[in-house]
């Protein structure tokens, strides 16, 4: 049975290529508008609804988390299933930090970055060395055992988990303009990467990883590279969630969804492009709340028979469609190409 | 050291159930490159109808083995067959994502259908064992873990000497070169996928026996069948058996860890995953295919 | 092209939009119905216990509807409930709170099933100031924040075993020794640092004390562990999953105990039902059952223990158990503060809340400065011959304790 590693690999590659996803950075329509509908968000804490607040935060946050997958898991093509791992960590920086009396944002954000660049490079440079399902399997132990950790470590509050504070009522839009921020700073930094020689190295390795390394270009170091941006860019979105949640524990911080939904979103979006995962969040999350508000029981149901739907009729992300040349007919052509 | 040697006996009759949810799981994941989310679901259907069959019309639950298999196989083979194989050769992340949204559907209509009652299967050898040189074995765990063993043993025979199963074997080296001998792929992809199903299903009827039922009752093991996989190598078929017995005797073992420090409690047991994922790094480290797995060509 | 992906985007965005303000009809839900909020876990893990959750609420619903309604000051109104499913997840439940509160305005909050849940809405409830009373969330780290808009009416984790071993303890021959063990989450890990702290500061010994994450799928070595230590009580603070798993594997490794006592599990059928004989003479910690002697003190519902469970069984087709108890009980504490307030304001009807001492079917509902309920004992049933009976404390006991237990195989 043949499973190569590099087989896996170059297969999503090729199957990129063979789209004609534009360059690297994906359709730049694409990113224009995820541009614009970024800027119609600042306008959302003036509607002074809570609740319309706390939905697009975490869409912002989702656009965060889905933004990081997408460098180590789309441009690099390592999948990984633990990136909830840096968003936890990055949660429990700020925690920690309250919980020495500095409440302050910045330094949030700034220890979640450093620790989760730490923690990229330490275990990244044994576990990258394994390739395709071996790691993504790896990375979902880490993703297992880190909330296994913190669970059983008294001083991070075990179980029960840490108080982390938080601004009062009046003030509580400083939470929605930093995630808003770090949303922004994540699409803003992947297109840098798209368009410079990381991204290029990024790609690369992903495309085929021996030629790769013929070519010079250092795997380790990219990979690890890769990975470390990924972690920062979850492990910021974890910074400003925690002290906005107000509280944090090993099944919040560690949570499936967080696991999973970004991973989802930047599929949906379309893997390996600039606007993909925050269209993606976009879609996911408000889906989510429409179903929650009609469906109340059977939402699970429905969002279940949705996502099948999606995945057979748009197999390859939204922002594909955008690039798609050729209508309708292309279309229906493309649906049956991944045909057994 | 009688505690031990208890350890050691649990951890392998844990591993049975262990390598029976695995080995399905495994077989899609290396033969069609899919990793199958929806194979939790299936686990719980087959753990369903061995409930309904023993509730409804008293059938004991080794014998609806056969039932558990063939009902599940079917099911396998027509969601492959009309659902899956749309994308059946799009990146592993397209299939992921549909089974990830075949499972929600899955378990959703077992919680309309069966509610989230929690149901057990209680026969009148449940909990019933033999002690053997100061070590007690209940017999339900190790009848599983024979028929886990025979069931290994029969996949390994099927795949290698039957024709079917050489078309499979084929299918997954050079999709190409087996088309051109013959082999039609869809049915091939259909059938394993109803295979990993049916097995799932027979997974499920297992551990109806010792574990109680709800219809999210194959996460768990669905978690662990991912480990369990790399560890013993991909697409193997001992590898998933040896995972999963290195497994259960690693996570039994594990509850020898219990001290404490000052007012931390270091309990092996509470930290079974880090430290399963320690043996799954130091393997990988060692053997990056896994401990039965081949190397790459 | 332009066109189709400004399709696309106009899409996105009118989900998104869409989604999250769907719901703000102006409330005309009219002014004289009081709409409670509730997110509760009607899918997920936790789905059983949600719906009977739902089922508790609801029957004081229809209860309160078909009698004439709450009474504010000279003005009756009606009750209605609005529920979102928030999936057994902390997170998911307090955002459904927060669009309970700023979406569809509700009066007050219905608490969530579970420790977590409860835990994560308490925090919405603090911020936006309105009053929430629930009766299925035990951990007293809930309480212990230092909020005031937050009220438990059930008994807290840490008493939750303290029945057991009282009885256990004075029985003869006295039990010395007590293994326990415990799931990871919180709630649990609470059960059983309250069960320690108790049995070390009554003379009983602890052997053996360990714990394993809620998604254990075997927990044989832990039992063998704990059966070379030989304890006279086995405690397990888990949830209905583990209670069987470990109740199985005490029976399959043969481990004799004097006692075998669960803090959730015997109290549901599915117990019962999963484990046939196995399941007698097991212990159950409960927060109520139907033999408690309670009379209310006030009237507006039902009275006694029998009457609610009579009633209740007359609509639902199965003897309530105390998840349902403690729920119907949550909203009587709302019933009774708004009636004392004569308000519907918040602040007025929070404060009703804090001063609250009444006694219903259910015991004694009164608020610790915590907004706990710690003036509420905790119940042991024990299972006997396949029912469940009330067998601690004395006073509201409907037969005796059967302790020692007899070994298996001869229940």
């Amino acid at each position: 049975m043949n499973h190569s590693p590099s087989a896996v690999q170059s297969g999503t590659g090729t199957v990129l290529r063979r789209i004609g996803l534009g360059g690297i950075t994906g359709s730049p329509v694409a990113f224009a508008i995820a541009l614009g509908i970024m800027a119609l968000l600042l306008a959302v804490p003036a509607t002074h609804n809570d609740y319309f607040q706390i939905v697009f935060r975490n869409i912002l946050m989702y656009a965060a988390m889905a933004y990081g997958w997408n460098v180590i898991g789309g441009y690099t093509g390592y999948v990984s299933f633990g990136q909830v791992a840096f968003f936890g960590l990055g949660g429990y920086c700020s925690a920690v930090l309250s919980a020495n009396g500095v409440d302050n944002l910045f330094a949030d954000v700034a220890l979640a970055c450093v620790v989760n660049m730490a923690f990229a490079i330490v275990i990244g440079i044994p576990v990258l060395r394994l390739k395709g399902h071996y790691f993504a399997i790896a990375t979902l132990g880490i993703a297992l055992a880190i909330t296994d950790i913190v669970a059983n470590l008294d001083a991070l509050g075990g179980s029960s988990g840490l108080a982390v504070h938080h601004v009062d009522e009046a003030h509580f839009y400083i939470y929605y303009y930093a995630m808003w921020l770090v949303a922004l700073g994540s699409m803003l930094g992947t297109y840098a990467i798209a368009r410079s020689k990381l991204g290029y190295a990024f790609v690369a390795i992903r495309e085929n990883e021996d030629a790769a390394a013929v070519l010079g270009i250092g795997q380790t170091r990219y990979k690890v590279t890769a990975w470390a941006i990924s972690g920062m860019m979850a492990g910021a979105a974890g910074a400003v969630f925690a002290p906005a949640n107000g509280f944090l524990d090993p099944s919040i911080a560690f949570s499936v969804d967080s696991n999973v939904f970004p991973i989802v979103m930047a599929i949906l979006g379309g893997v390996g492009s600039v606007a993909g995962p925050f269209i993606g969040s976009l879609i996911l999350t408000g889906t989510n709340e429409l179903l929650q508000r009609y469906f109340i029981s059977i939402h699970t149901l429905f969002f279940g028979a949705m996502i099948v739907l999606v995945v057979l009729l748009l197999p390859r992300g939204l922002v594909w469609l955008f690039g798609l040349k050729g209508g309708a007919r292309a279309w229906l052509k493309a649906l049956t190409a991944y045909k057994a | 050291m009688q505690l031990l040697a208890q350890d050691l006996v649990n951890g392998i009759l844990a591993g049975g159930i262990l390598a029976v949810v695995a080995l399905g799981f495994s077989l899609v994941w290396g033969i069609m490159n899919i990793i199958n989310l929806a194979h939790g679901a299936f686990i719980m259907l087959g753990a369903y109808l061995t409930y309904q069959l023993f509730q409804s019309f008293h059938v004991d639950p080794f014998l609806s083995l056969p039932l558990s298999f063939v009902a599940l196989f079917v099911l396998g083979y027509l969601i492959q067959r009309f659902l899956i194989n749309w994308v059946a050769r799009a990146p592993i992340l397209t299939t992921f994502l549909l089974t990830f949204g075949l499972s929600l559907l899955l378990v959703n209509i077992a919680e309309i259908v069966w509610t989230g009652d929690r149901r057990g299967i209680t026969t009148v050898y449940t909990g019933v064992s033999f002690t053997a040189l100061g070590v007690t074995v209940p017999w339900v765990k190790l009848w599983t873990l024979l028929v886990a063993l025979a069931i290994t043993a029969a996949m390994q025979i099927w795949l290698t000497r039957t024709k079917t199963g050489r078309a499979i074997r084929a299918t997954s080296m050079d999709i190409g070169a087996a088309q051109l001998s013959g082999v039609r792929t869809p049915q091939i992809y259909a059938i394993v996928y109803g295979l990993s199903a049916g097995l799932a299903g027979v997974a499920g009827t297992l551990i109806a026996l010792s574990y109680a039922l709800t219809p999210t009752m194959g996460d768990p093991f669905l978690i662990k069948a991912f480990v369990v996989c790399v560890l013993g190598g991909l697409g193997s078929v001992e590898g998933a058996l040896i995972g999963g017995l290195v497994y259960g005797i690693v996570e039994a073992f594990a509850t020898q860890i219990d001290f404490t420090i000052g007012t931390q409690h270091i309990s092996g047991s509470g930290l079974q995953d880090a430290i399963a994922l320690i043996v799954l790094l130091i393997v990988l480290i060692v053997r990056p295919t896994g401990i039965v797995g081949k190397a790459t060509a | 092209m332009q066109y189709r992906s400004l399709l696309v985007t106009a899409l996105a965005l009118a989900f998104a939009v869409g989604g999250s303000s769907a719901g703000i009809e102006p409330v005309a839900a009219a002014s004289d119905t009081i709409v409670f909020g509730s997110p509760i876990s009607l899918t997920g893990n936790l789905t059983k216990e949600g719906h009977l959750t739902q089922e508790g609420y609801d029957f004081w619903k229809n209860y309160v509807n078909a009698h004439g309604g709450i009474k504010v000051g000279n003005k009756s109104y009606k009750v209605d409930i609005k529920y979102y499913d928030d999936e057994s997840k902390n997170d998911t439940s307090a955002q459904l709170a927060e669009r309970l509160i700023d979406q569809d305005h509700v009066n007050f909050i219905l608490g969530p099933y579970g420790s977590g849940t409860s835990f994560t809405v308490a925090q919405i409830a603090e911020r936006k100031k309105i009053p929430m009373v629930e009766g299925n969330g035990a951990a007293e780290k809930i309480f212990k924040q230092g909020f005031k808009y937050t009220f438990g009416v059930l008994s807290p984790a840490r008493r939750y075993l303290e029945g057991i071993l009282e009885m256990a303890h004075s029985q003869k021959p006295v039990a010395q020794t007590v293994a326990i063990t415990a799931a990871s989450d919180a709630f649990s890990q609470e059960v059983a640092d309250g069960a320690t702290a108790w049995a070390n500061s009554h003379g009983m010994k602890v052997v053996y004390n360990n714990k394993y994450p809620d998604t254990a799928t075997d927990v044989s070595s832990i039992i063998s562990a704990l059966k070379q230590q030989n304890p006279d009580l086995i405690l397990n603070a888990g949830h209905v999953q583990d209670a069987l798993l470990v109740q199985k594997g005490l029976r399959e490794q043969n481990v004799q105990a004097k006692g075998y006592g669960y803090t959730v599990g015997p109290d549901t059928p599915d117990f019962v039902n999963a484990l046939g004989k196995d399941a007698n003479d097991v212990f159950g910690a409960a927060q109520w059952s139907e033999a408690v002697k309670y009379k209310a003190d006030r009237k507006g519902f039902y009275a006694t223990a029998p009457e609610y469970a009579k009633a209740f069984e007359g609509v639902y087709h199965h003897a309530p158990d105390y998840h349902n108890a403690e729920s119907t009980a949550a909203c009587l504490a709302f019933q009774y503060a708004i009636e004392n307030a004569g308000s519907l304001d918040p602040e007025k009807v929070r404060d009703a809340l804090a001063k609250l001492d009444v006694t219903t079917f259910y015991g004694i509902l009164k608020f610790d400065s915590r907004g706990l309920n710690v003036y509420k004992p905790m119940v042991v049933n024990q299972i006997q011959n396949g029912k469940l009976l009330t067998v601690w404390p004395r006073g509201l006991a409907q037969a005796a304790p059967k302790y020692p237990a007899p070994p298996w195989g001869k229940r």
